[in-house]
């Protein structure tokens, strides 16, 4: 079995294709802290995709509540529950063997989830929920750890829930892809995103059971499995909307809380993210740091990446975003003036941003957050197009505008 | 006193004859042949009338058929082999091969509405050439492909809406329920198509190469027996299409037989196999009335006769070889 590299474990692994051929890798950034759980991007997804017969239990985006919610139910306990069974006690991390670009979180010491596997009769370690499980996309909706009389503050609230967004991870090294026997789940070259040939698929449901992430699903009535397909329409940029540029899928454009940013990254022959300082993922993930993949102990790369909530308990959150959360979260609750300005990009275009430029502008505040003296600029983030063209502008000050105290229409 | 007294004696003459004897009593009674399958001959007569493709249909009461034993399937990875053993008979009529299937499954999985429900199936596999070499019997091999031709359950059953599996459903409105909305199905999966029987006619060059052929021409239909499945197919010798097996009277062919239990999650190659048996299509009448007198008895009792022979050698030779 080849070896590849994983950068979110620090170390090589086994997996059953190599890498190299490559182009670019679909990518987004979440960040959680801002969701309300409106699930517009749910329905966006749904209305777009899913409403036929067969498709009835199917949400290829979904936001749960966390702790107890999960759609299917209880998939990443399990999936934990299964590797910790397979490798007792000694799945964990080692933070300190470090590499600023090629372990950037330390190197995991546990299994993934193709180590547990014996490799033949299973590719990687996994389970096919029951329908029961795929009953309720946000079942325990709101549900939080305790009811605090007292009330809760930061840095860790005593009684917590938070909302996760999860689409597929579109990984480096899908276990759907490493599991089909047909090879009928594959990777696209051009942006990395996984389709599941639909001509092809048997319905034997590998993909579902070794996706770690349950996002592999069975559709009864063409017997065949579907996946988010990652909007490649308009990702390819064949929407109308955009002329030919590449364009955010329906879940990433329809955020009303502004949580997503999607976009397409560069990528090496070794399967790694290759350096491309300004643009704006690249910067998140790799610069600042502060978006971490879900569940990366698992071992397939994954490529959405999220903004951890400042308020969960750290044990919790490193379960399920690896050791870089405390950076993350401090590097989020006092972030450089560049953080700020990239953060200004969410949701302001539905065109894909390949690259973004600051321009400075005044200090307009100086404030103390968490005892720390802070300054804040209204500095100006502008996002250049796949072409280099300008595509949106954005400062960080929200702009001001007082409206007279009459108008000659009568508007509200 | 003195026949307890040889068998002290001579403990590895005794040994020998009490496991030879234990061992053919054992077949004899669980009805087992774990290793001649290879010599195994079903013969397909020439049926009187038209047998159909009803499983219940009287003629199959009258012929005798053959037992073939299955083992789970070790080609690509060992798993399956939950079904034990199937009874096959076959039969032509005016030109077309008819083969029955039955064997026992206690559960009855012809619904693949849930996403951990699979369906119970059989397969029949035959080269696809008879002149190219003989092929792997796992899926075949690159210069000699194998045509298979698999009957399911849930086929059986046809293809349904989940909306029409739960009549309690409630569903506000599918806007759009034409075939583009059916993914599989707008993107010509044959295994998606509403409509096509309960079998499928496939051919396989390789693992994971398994392929709908262009043209389904075997016909084929399971219904439930008091204790499993009994499923007959149905097709004509020579469909005049390449990559069909073609069958003709006074000759013979290899042919596989392969059998999923759903309730154990066996799909794909998960799967219990058996090894090739010798298809014989004779030109001669079926002899019927004689009631079915399925061959594996004989040939278990042969093997327990052989083995008891060969265990009373062996004795023999443990006992002379003490003597020394």
């Amino acid at each position: 079995m080849p070896d590849v590299y994983n950068w979110q474990l620090g170390r090589n692994m086994d997996y059953r294709f190599e890498t190299g051929k490559q182009q670019r890798q679909f990518a987004a950034v979440f960040n959680i802290n801002r969701c309300i759980a409106c699930q517009t991007c749910t329905m966006a997804c749904k209305s777009t995709w899913t409403f036929s017969p067969g498709q009835e239990l199917m949400w290829w985006n979904n936001v749960e509540t966390k702790p107890y919610g999960g759609y299917p139910q209880h998939w990443d306990t399990k999936i934990l529950d299964l590797q910790e069974q397979a490798n007792p006690g000694k799945q964990t991390w080692d933070p300190n063997k470090k590499d600023a670009k090629s372990a950037p979180y330390g190197t995991f010491e546990g299994k993934t989830i193709f180590e547990t596997a014996d490799g033949v009769n299973q590719m990687a370690t996994g389970y096919i929920p029951s329908e029961e499980e795929w009953k309720a996309p946000n079942i325990f909706e709101d549900a939080a750890t305790k009811y605090s009389k007292e009330g809760v503050s930061l840095p860790e609230h005593s009684g917590w829930f938070f909302y996760l967004q999860r689409i597929c991870n579109h990984c480096t090294y899908p276990a759907c892809v490493a599991a089909c026997p047909r090879n009928a789940a594959y990777k696209r070259e051009e942006d990395g995103i996984v389709l599941i040939d639909q001509n092809r698929c048997r319905g034997y449901r590998k993909c579902v059971e070794a996706c770690p992430y349950k996002k592999s699903m069975y559709r009864p009535s063409t017997r065949t499995s579907e996946k988010c397909i990652g909007c490649y329409p308009r990702v390819e940029g064949s929407d109308p909307l955009t002329h030919g540029l590449p364009m955010e899928t329906r879940c990433m454009t329809a955020c009303i809380g502004k949580i997503r940013l999607q976009g397409l990254v560069k990528v090496g022959a070794d399967g790694q993210w290759l350096e491309d300082r300004q643009n704006p993922l690249y910067y998140l993930v790799h610069v600042a740091k502060i978006a971490l993949p879900l569940y990366p102990q698992f071992g397939t790369q994954p490529n959405v990446y999220y903004i951890p909530p400042r308020w969960v308990p750290r044990n919790y959150l490193e379960q399920m975003f690896g050791p870089g959360v405390q950076s993350a979260i401090d590097a989020y609750t006092n972030p450089s003036r560049e953080t700020l300005a990239v953060l200004q990009l969410f949701r302001a275009t539905q065109e894909i941003v390949f690259s973004y430029k600051v321009e400075p502008g005044p200090k307009t505040m100086e404030l103390t957050v968490a005892g720390q003296k802070r300054e804040l600029f209204n500095d100006t983030v502008v996002g250049y197009d796949s072409n280099g063209k300008e595509i949106v502008r954005v400062s960080v000050d929200e702009p001001l505008i007082e409206r007279p105290d009459r108008f000659t229409l009568n508007t509200i | 006193m003195n026949v307890l007294k040889l068998i002290l004696q001579h403990r590895r003459l005794s040994a020998g004859l009490a496991i030879a004897v234990v061992t053919a009593a054992l077949l004899q009674v669980t009805n087992t042949n774990p290793a001649v399958s290879q010599t195994l001959a079903l013969t397909a007569y020439e049926a009187p009338s038209d047998p159909g493709v009803d499983p219940e249909a009287g003629i199959w009461k009258d012929i005798s058929g053959v037992n073939v034993p299955l083992s789970a399937q070790a080609g690509s990875y060992v798993a399956g082999g939950s079904v034990k053993m199937v009874k096959a008979q076959a039969l032509h009529f005016d030109g077309k091969l008819f083969v029955r299937v039955s064997w026992a499954d206690a559960t009855d999985d012809s619904s693949t509405t849930k996403v951990q429900d699979f369906a119970d199936a059989v397969a029949l596999e035959f080269p696809q050439s008879a002149t190219a070499a003989v092929p792997s019997i796992c899926m075949g091999q690159a210069d000699s492909a194998v045509n298979i031709w698999q009957w399911r359950a849930d086929s059986n059953n046809g293809v349904r809406d989940p909306n029409v599996a739960y009549t309690n459903a409630l569903v506000d409105m599918y806007p759009s329920t034409e075939a583009l909305f059916y993914t599989a199905r707008a993107a010509n999966n044959p295994f998606a198509q509403l409509d096509r029987g309960a079998v499928q006619s496939l051919y396989s060059k390789a693992f994971g190469e398994l392929h709908t052929l262009d043209f389904q021409e075997v016909q084929g239909l399971g219904t439930r027996t008091g204790d499993g499945w009994a499923v007959v197919f149905e097709r004509k010798f020579d469909t005049g299409r390449a990559g069909h097996a073609l069958f003709a009277p006074s000759t013979n062919m290899d042919m596989a037989f392969a059998v999923w239990d759903g309730s154990q999650d066996e799909r794909n190659g998960k799967k219990a196999v058996s090894q090739f048996v010798n298809l014989s299509i004779a030109a001669a009448p079926a002899v019927t009335g004689g009631g079915d007198q399925t061959r594996t008895i004989i040939f278990a009792a042969g093997l327990g006769i052989g083995l008891v022979l060969i265990g009373g050698g062996l004795a023999i030779y443990g006992y002379r070889e003490n003597g020394d």
